[in-house]
């Protein structure tokens, strides 16, 4: 679904990302796994088509990210950060349409689609009242309705746990299960070792923007004999520094 | 470029500002209040003073008989004549605003060319009661120089010997003579108005749609959409656009509201020619596309929402110079260069419209201008919007 082909970035100074390739196969969970500064998100902006890349490519669905950037952002919807922000003086509803239209959804469409999601996420209550004043976890329903209106084929998330509650992290937590389970294709970053076992099926580990490793958890278990992700990941890096 | 992407963001943005109070105070109300409010408040301190000169005064008159001098005073007009009990404690209310003493046989001294002794009394401390006075001294004035034009007369004297020069004073302006002074406000604000307003109206838009558009983390997903990167830009600055020229379309309003509540405020501007109404509402849309423009790319430049809004306060100020150096340039002597001088050249098309001047060849220039400077604002806020380095950097 995503093949990943010596994709780099860098900044005026600092290379970001380094010649990067990776597969994700239809209906995988792939965990991004890394430092604060690997190039994790970068790697995903370059994906979701907001940078663009200095070197390689990426073929979504069989689409080329460079040749046709808009084709590839309509087969996307991403959650990037914890805490993400909507507009204030719209409604749920209104927040939500309006990434639909964006997306190129006709109007019946996308009220027969928040229907659906909001049954989904328990958010009928709220629909129609301004955002403003919705507490975090209206909020972040709201973050997430918005970004699979479209109904998108593959999902990218950044860190979409951090500085969030318990509560919360749940929240996400059983979202990205249920989008597996409809047999979505998702990339995932995230530097908790435990948050990548629990949801993961497949881990590319990421550091100084360069891909240390590809393989499952399994493979990885196996490989490194049964040791802790944790120590996986302290030992592969570690080798680097 | 303009596609149906663009119409969701501009419909959805106006959505936005219309419902923002901040907003809608900040670029309408306080427009359509400042002008009236200003209007009210010279009006009240002329207004007050035409009347007082036009009321009749009430005033007390002492005499111990009737007397031609008391029936002239009685019958001369705008002085109403009254007997109070007691005219000193009257005077001193201010129920009266003066007492006239006239002595005895006045009629009969000044048959004999003596000279009587009138004596006014009145209150030195209230402005009324002594223009009162001086209202009274001029009426004896006028019944003393009937007299001294009688007796001419009786010696055969022309009396005009008493005039030997005659002057008299017209404006040359092809105006009604109180059209001076609303000229002059006119001529001074109307331009600092259109300007100022066209050019920073859009300052509270642009800051929410740029840099809070990126604070609050909306601009990730918003990029991630099908809608193409050029044509959500453009949504954005018919928005801004669209909230600057409502602020300039408000204060108009509100410069007619305070025509209508005091007309020496719009003097002859309510006849300027629909030609010029028309050159300097064109020229001063172009100003809010440069702006406009200018004030999403410093937005989007911005980290944060508070870094907008510290570069582009300053913005008013850059705006407000040009204006107020050119505050009592004359419409009718303004010199070439000014037409060339980016802001100053648009204040100048406005300042000659007021007196009249409609220079058709000043206002292609001016166009010419503003057609450049909306280009060169447009490319700048593009280069701006599809900079990696500015729109990603936290
Ligand atoms: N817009 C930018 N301009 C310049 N340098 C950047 C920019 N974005 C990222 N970088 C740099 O690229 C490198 C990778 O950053 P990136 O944000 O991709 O890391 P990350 O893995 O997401 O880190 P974190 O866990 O902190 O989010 C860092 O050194 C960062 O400073
Ligand atoms: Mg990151």
């Amino acid at each position: 679904m995503i093949q990943v082909k010596n994709l780099s970035k860098s900044f005026k100074k600092v290379d970001a990302v380094t010649n990067i390739s990776f597969e994700v196969k239809k209906g995988v969970v792939f965990g991004l796994l890394g430092e604060n500064g690997a190039g994790k998100t970068t790697t995903l902006r370059m994906l979701a088509t907001m940078l663009k890349p200095t070197n390689g490519t990426a073929i979504v669905d069989g689409i080329d990210l460079l040749q046709h950037p808009e084709k590839v952002r309509g087969l996307i919807g991403i959650l990037f950060g914890g805490e993400t922000g909507l507009y204030d003086r719209l409604t749920a509803r209104e927040n939500i349409t309006y990434f639909g239209l964006l997306n190129g959804m006709e109007k019946l469409e996308i009220e027969r689609r928040i229907e659906e999601i909001s049954n989904m996420l328990d958010m009928n209550e709220y629909l129609d009242r301004r955002a403003g004043k919705f507490s975090k976890g209206m909020k972040q329903k709201v973050s997430i309705a918005r970004s699979i209106i479209h109904d998108p084929d593959i999902m990218l998330f950044d860190e979409p746990t951090s500085g969030l509650d318990v509560t919360s992290i749940r929240v996400v937590h059983e979202f990205i299960r249920r989008l597996k389970e409809q047999g979505k294709t998702i990339v995932f970053s995230s530097h908790s070792m435990n948050e990548v076992e629990k949801l993961c099926d497949e881990v590319g580990i990421i550091h100084k923007g360069e891909i240390v490793e590809v393989a499952t958890i399994k493979e990885l278990r196996e490989k490194y004999e049964d040791m802790e992700l944790e120590d996986i990941f302290v030992k592969l890096v570690g080798g680097k520094k | 470029m303009i596609n149906k992407y663009t119409w969701i963001v501009l419909k959805k943005e106006l959505t936005d500002i219309f419902r923002d109070k901040k907003t809608l105070i900040t670029s309408i109300l306080i427009p359509i209040l400042v002008f009236p409010i200003m209007a009210f408040v010279i009006g009240m301190g002329t207004d007050k003073f035409i009347d007082d000169s036009s009321q009749d005064i009430s005033i007390a008159i002492i005499s111990e008989e009737e007397s031609k001098l008391e029936s002239f005073i009685r019958d001369h007009e705008g002085i109403n004549v009254v007997a109070p009990d007691n005219p000193e404690e009257a005077l001193s209310e201010l129920d009266i605003k003066a007492i006239i003493k006239i002595p005895q046989g006045v009629d009969q001294q000044i048959e004999n060319d003596e000279m009587p002794d009138i004596e006014i009394l009145y209150d030195s401390t209230s402005t009324n009661s002594d223009s009162a006075r001086s209202r009274v001294a001029g009426i004896i004035g006028e019944y003393s120089q009937s007299i001294v034009f009688n007796r001419l007369e009786e010696l055969g004297i022309d009396p005009q010997v008493l005039n030997p020069i005659s002057v008299s004073s017209t404006p040359i302006a092809n105006q009604d003579e109180d059209a001076g002074l609303g000229i002059m406000i006119l001529s001074m604000l109307l331009p600092l108005m259109l300007t100022v307003w066209a050019a920073v109206g859009g300052i509270p838009a642009a800051t929410d749609l740029g840099a809070g558009e990126k604070e609050r983390q909306t601009l990730e997903p918003l990029l991630t959409t099908r809608a193409n990167r050029l044509s959500l830009l453009m949504g954005k600055y018919f928005a801004v656009v669209i909230a600057a020229i409502m602020g300039t379309i408000a204060a108009l309003i509100g410069f007619g509201i305070a025509g209508k509540i005091n007309p020496n405020f719009m003097g002859t501007g309510s006849g300027m020619p629909l030609k010029s109404a028309v050159a300097v509402g064109i020229l001063c849309i172009g100003l809010a596309l440069v702006f406009s423009a200018l004030e999403l790319a410093i937005s989007f430049f911005a980290r944060s929402f508070k870094e907008a809004q510290t570069y582009l306060s300053p913005l008013t100020i850059v705006v407000m110079l040009p204006a107020y150096l050119t505050m009592y340039l004359d419409g009718k002597e303004i010199p070439e260069y000014f037409f060339h001088i980016p802001l100053v050249n648009t204040i100048a098309v406005i300042k000659e419209s007021i007196v009249l001047v409609f220079n058709i060849q000043h206002i292609l220039i001016v166009s010419g201008w503003t057609i450049l400077y909306i280009a060169l604002a447009l490319f700048l806020t593009v280069k701006m919007f599809n900079k990696e380095s500015v729109m990603f950097r936290s």
